[in-house]
This record gives structure tokens, sequence and C-alpha cells, in this order.
């Protein structure tokens, strides 16, 4: 179905990872492939070889052949390959041309030409196969993060293409979208289509995947059955830089934390969006001090809804906070609170990274700056626009300025989403160094090896109110893999 | 005159109305009659720089509202792929149709956004106005960063699934143009030919 043979890629812009060397490769019609390596490693780019966006799209030097169905890439127009290749890419928020849901199912079919009552059969069966009646004539902008996803594949479904090409399409879902997904992959596999899946998180795709391929440094370096790949122990896995791909390579992970004294009690937190009766009601919540919590539950749940009241982003929002046997109300302790958003490119605003961590307070006291620049290794940037930084350095900025605002309490929104292996290992990291230093964290996170890696206590959180607070010891770690339906 | 401009100004209201948006629909029309009566009776009992002041804010509600109005209107009630079957219908080329269907999408966008960075100023300390300029530069800096990122994997994603100006495309919506439609062009037309008539002096 695919035959790549002796391609070598490279970028016209010189700044742009990913260049590929030497890739010889074939994919035969109903394989699903999926294709794993760090950030950089090229996976993306061999993606875009395959649905014609290089050299559609993207410029660069091409040399060698890529042969879809026998017939060469760059010989044919992006709206004709369109037709045997569907894409879905990793961001739900930025892949949708409509406001609506029906038309932009439509769309690709809409795109191809097709007469009207051929197009309205296609969404009928899109619909039915995919379980998304419920989603059908929605806003768009109103749908959650694995809602979007659902709704992008059921675009791409409907114009039936031959070959699925995903790039990283789990990065910003949770765990039930992640089911979600995987479900929707077999579905394609089960109508013998060819699918091709670049991903950092492997656990979804083992039952799924014919062969998985690792890249490094834009080279194909290793070819496994899903078999062969599972047999692996947890050091191997992480050898080569991957991500643990079953529950016995995810075990083997936690590290077990220092108790710490003392806590912040939260009481009687309760607050209600603009027209709903009760969005988060927790009567009892506590936070020990120099450790992580992590905040797990499904979407919607109200995860992201409790940092925002904690932070004092939510204004109506009432509780008080105890601590240390005094009792303040949450306006004052949310003070002490600093929020690093998931997206942290809504969080940099100067032009250089030294101005970027001293903004917004009084203090202007550089070297105490530049010494946290250090330890978060980023003095060597000081001088350079935030913006200019890659997403792991982006974030750690953002980290810096907290830390600089001498806030004692950081609350991370998904900090590790669409990390490949090593990203997360530095990230996790960071949040040790955190600890030491005497912060208290609150992470929300659907990422279980994250969990495991950083947190000493979990949150779960269902419905607007606390299910259930445990520490991570052996019987939490079992209840945790359970939440996960990792067991 | 003084006829023409209140009734083209009501057009919005009533569609806003028959689309169910009463609440915008109400707020227009207060801002309106609030902007119409400080123009016909407060203004002309009161001089100088009041009469200034007053004459600008409310000429430009008076004036541009009902314009505004009527963009709101328009793109919370139409579909873009029902916007794109209607320029396909009179004719309208993609080159022109497909940048303003995507328009649409992007208002909701920029609002997502700039929300989400007001969130992250807020966060930061940097909310006050005691600095308007950098404040700005603050709010737009990053709000232009992130559309020109979700503009181009919008464009990606959009050629991915086969969008192009060279190809002829189909649609599901059903629109056309029905006695609604005929009673609100007709309605623009008087009204457009009264305004011709007046600058002529005729009337």
């Amino acid at each position: 179905m695919i035959q790549i043979e002796n391609v070598t890629f490279t970028y016209n812009n010189s700044e742009e990872k990913g260049n590929l060397k030497n890739i010889n490769l074939s994919i035969n019609q109903g394989e699903v492939v999926l294709l794993c390596g760090e950030s950089g490693c090229g996976k993306t780019t061999l993606t875009r070889l395959i649905n014609g966006l290089i050299p559609w799209y993207y410029e660069g030097e091409l040399t060698g052949s890529v042969k879809v169905a026998d017939k060469e890439i760059r010989e044919q127009p992006l709206h004709t390959l369109s037709q045997q290749i569907g894409s879905v890419f990793q961001n739900p928020r930025s892949q949708f041309f409509n406001v609506d849901t029906t038309s932009e199912i439509a769309f690709s079919c809409e795109n191809q030409g097709l007469p009207e009552t051929e197009i309205q059969r296609r969404i009928r069966q899109t619909v039915s196969l995919f379980h998304i009646g419920n989603l059908m004539d929605r806003n768009i902008f109103h749908l959650s993060g694995g809602e979007k996803q659902k709704i992008a594949c059921a675009s791409v479904s409907a114009g039936e293409p031959e070959i699925y090409v995903l790039d990283e399409p789990s990065s910003n879902l949770d765990v039930t979208a992640i089911d979600d997904l995987r479900d929707i992959i077999s579905c394609w596999k089960a109508a013998g289509k060819t699918v091709i899946v670049a991903e950092h998180r492997l656990y979804y795709l083992m039952e799924l995947a014919d062969r998985i391929i690792h890249m490094r440094h834009g080279e194909i370096c290793h070819e496994w059955t899903s078999e062969a790949f599972l047999k692996m122990s947890q050091a191997e896995v992480e050898k080569f830089g991957l991500r643990p791909a079953s529950l016995k390579q995810i075990c083997g992970i936690h590290r077990f934390g220092a108790h710490s004294s003392g806590s912040y009690k939260v009481r009687h937190l309760a607050f209600a969006y603009k027209g709903e009766k009760q969005s988060l009601n927790i009567p009892n919540l506590s936070l020990p001090h120099s450790a992580a919590a992590a905040v797990i539950g499904k979407n919607g749940a109200g995860k992201s809804t409790l940092l925002r009241c904690l932070c004092g982003l939510e204004k109506k929002c009432s509780s008080e906070v105890e601590t240390d046997n005094k009792t303040y109300p949450l306006r004052k302790w949310a003070k002490k609170c600093y929020l690093v958003m998931q997206d942290v490119n809504h969080q940099l605003f100067t032009e250089s990274v030294l101005d970027e961590v001293v903004l917004g307070t009084d203090s202007t006291d550089m070297e105490k700056a530049e010494n946290i620049l250090n330890q978060l290794d980023l003095l060597p940037f000081k001088e350079r626009h935030p913006m200019s930084l890659s997403g792991g350095q982006k974030q750690r900025v953002a980290i810096a300025g907290a830390i600089f605002s001498g806030k004692d309490i950081l609350l991370f929104d998904e900090p590790t989403s669409g990390l490949d292996f090593r990203h997360m290992e530095q990230v996790a990291g960071l949040m040790q160094q955190l600890k030491r230093q005497g912060k208290t964290l609150l992470i929300v996170t659907h990422d279980p090896e994250f969990i495991l890696k950083t947190c000493d206590n979990i949150i779960h959180i269902d419905n607007g109110s606390l299910t259930e607070q445990y520490s991570l010891d052996r019987a939490g770690i079992a209840k945790l893999l359970d939440f996960f339906e990792l067991r | 005159m003084t006829v023409i401009h209140p009734i083209l100004a009501l057009v919005p209201f009533v569609l806003l109305l028959f689309s169910r948006r009463v609440k915008a629909a109400v707020c227009y029309m207060i801002a309106y009659a609030a902007a119409y009566s400080m123009i016909s009776f407060v203004m002309p009992a009161t001089s100088g720089i009041i009469s200034i002041l007053i004459g600008a804010t409310a000429g430009i509600i008076y004036r541009m509202m009902p314009s505004l109005i009527t963009g709101y209107f328009v793109v919370n009630t139409t579909k873009v792929s029902e916007f794109n079957a209607a320029m396909e219908h009179m004719h309208v080329s993609t080159k022109i149709t497909i940048p303003m269907s995507v328009m649409f999408r992007f208002f909701p966008t920029i609002k997502e956004e700039s929300s989400a960075i007001k969130d992250a100023m807020h966060m930061r300390g940097i909310s006050s106005l005691r600095n308007p300029m950098e404040m700005l530069e603050y709010r737009l800096v990053p709000l232009l960063m992130s559309v020109v990122k979700i503009g181009e994997e919008l464009s990606i994603s959009a050629l991915t699934r086969g969008l192009s100006v060279d190809i002829k495309r189909t649609n599901i919506c059903k629109i056309g143009f029905h006695f609604p439609d005929l009673v609100c062009f007709l309605l623009c037309i008087v009204c457009w030919i009264c305004f011709v008539l007046h600058m002529g002096g005729i009337v």
C-alpha cells in the first residue's frame, strides 16, 4: 500500500527538527503501524511524507520515492491525495473548519464533491459507527477535547480514505477519551484500512498495532511486533526513551516520598458556574505541606475548576483554609497560589526570559532571578525571547516565574500532556526539586506514569465532589491503577 | 430621513427576536433608544464641550450599533457551510469565500484564547490598569501568537481533508430565497431608494 524508498528529507527552515535520513519502509494494506521515538526523532515528518503535506505544504529537500497505491505522492495534488489518505492531528482545538458538528463531518465529503444524498448516508453511517448521535448539531466550541477529537476522526472517516495517518492523537485526551480513540482505530482496522499512528503513549495501541517502529535522529532503528515489545522489561523500554506499554512496565515506577508535617486544610469549598446549581462542592480537602497531590477524575468532573477556585480565578468561590492552627478566607490564601497553565503560550508576555521571571513583582533582585534560572537550566537562555524556546523550556520559564514570585503552593494543569518519556522524566525531576524546596504541589493530570513518579497523594474528584482522598502507598497504588483501568 | 434610520435599526432587532436571542435584542434596543433620545432631546439642550461629548458617544452607538448587531446576528445564526452554500449560489469565487468562512470560527477562537490570557495576566498580577499601553501589549502579543498557530494548524487540517480552490464543492445545506428574505430585501431597498432621493433633494 505504501512504499517509501531511500527517502532523505531536510526542512528548508534549518531550525526545524525531525529531518529524515535513509528511510525505507513498506506498509501493507490493513496494517496498523505505530511510530514511536523521542520528540524531534522524525516520526511526525514521516507521517507528513505519507499524507502529502511534504512536499505540498512543508518545503524542503526531498530525495527518494514515496508511493501510495503505486503512485508517486509528489505527482498528485493534495486534494486528490486527501481522498485516499485521511489525517488526524494532535490539537483538537485547531482541527475543525466549521462551527457545528454535522457540517464538520460532511466537510471532507463536500470537498470531494459527492452528491448530497451520499453525504447524508455517510454521515448517518459514521455517526452510528462511532456512537456519536449525542454530539450531532452541536457547537464544536462547547465540546470537550475528547469529543472534539472524535469529531475530527469522524470527519476524516466520512471521506472513506483507505489510509489513516494520526499524529499524536492522544496528547490532549483523558483516559476515557483514549479508550474511545482505541475503539475508533479498531473500527478502521476491522474495515481493512491501513492505519499509521505516531505516538508517545503506547499502552492503548498494544492490542491493535501489528508493527512498532522506533525512530531515532531521523532514522528507523528498531522494529518489533507488539508481542515482542510487551516482553521487554521496564528498564529496556526506558533505555529506548519510550513510555511504558503495559501495566507490568508501569508498576515498577513509584518512588515513595518522605512524609511531611502539617497541611493546608481546605474547608467548605463551594462554587457554581453561572446558570448551574453547584459545579463544585468539597467539604474537606487536605494538602500536606511540601508534597505533591494529583487531582484525577473524568473529563468535566471539575478538576480544572478546583484549580481555578484555589488560585482565586473564580471570584465567586467561597471557602476557608486552615493551616498551622490559623484560618484564612480563601481569597487571602489564594494569594499564595500560582497556576501554571496547560498551554504555557498564554502565560508568557515579555521579550526576554529574565524579564519574564521578574514580571509582576516589585522585586528587581536579578541575582535571585538568575539563580532560579540556573536551577532550571535556563541561564544560557536568559536574553532569549520566551516564544523562541521549545515547549519544555517555555514551561520551565513559567515555573521559574512562579518560584520567583515566592508563592508556596503551585498548581499545575496537565504539565505532561504530549510529552515524550525523556521530557516527562525531566518535568517529574523538576517537581521533586520543587518539593524539596518546600513547595506544595497540586497537579491535575491524566498521566498514571507521571503520578507514580511524582505524587504522594491522590485527590479523586467526580461530578464536582470529592470521591476519595488517599495517599499513594501500596493500597493507594492499586486504587490508582484501578482508576486508570490498568488492571 | 429621521424615519428611515430607526426603521433600518429595527431590522436586526426583529431578526434577533425571530432567532430567539431575546436578551441581545432587548439590550440592543435599549442602547439604541438611549442613544437616539440623547441625540434628539438632550444634546439640543446642552452646549459646548458637554454637547460634543454626548454627540460623540451617542453618535457612535447610534450610527455603528445597528450594523455591528447585524454582523453579530449573521455570525451567530449562520453555519459556516450555509454561508459557503449561499456564496456559491451567488457565484462568488472560493478565493473570497474560504477566507471569509474561516472568520466565522475565528471570533469564538479569539474569545477563548483571550479569556485564557486574561486569567494568566491575573495570575501574574499584571492586570492592573496602571499602565494601559503595556497592558495592551501583554494582552495582544500572546493572543496573536496563538491565533497564528491555530490558523496554521487549521489550514493543514483543511488541506488534508481536500479543501482546495480548484475543485467544485457540494453542500448539504438546504438554503434558498424565501418570503422573509424577500420582506427584508424589499424593506432595505425601499429605505435605500428613499435615502438616495433624499440626498438628491427630491424628497
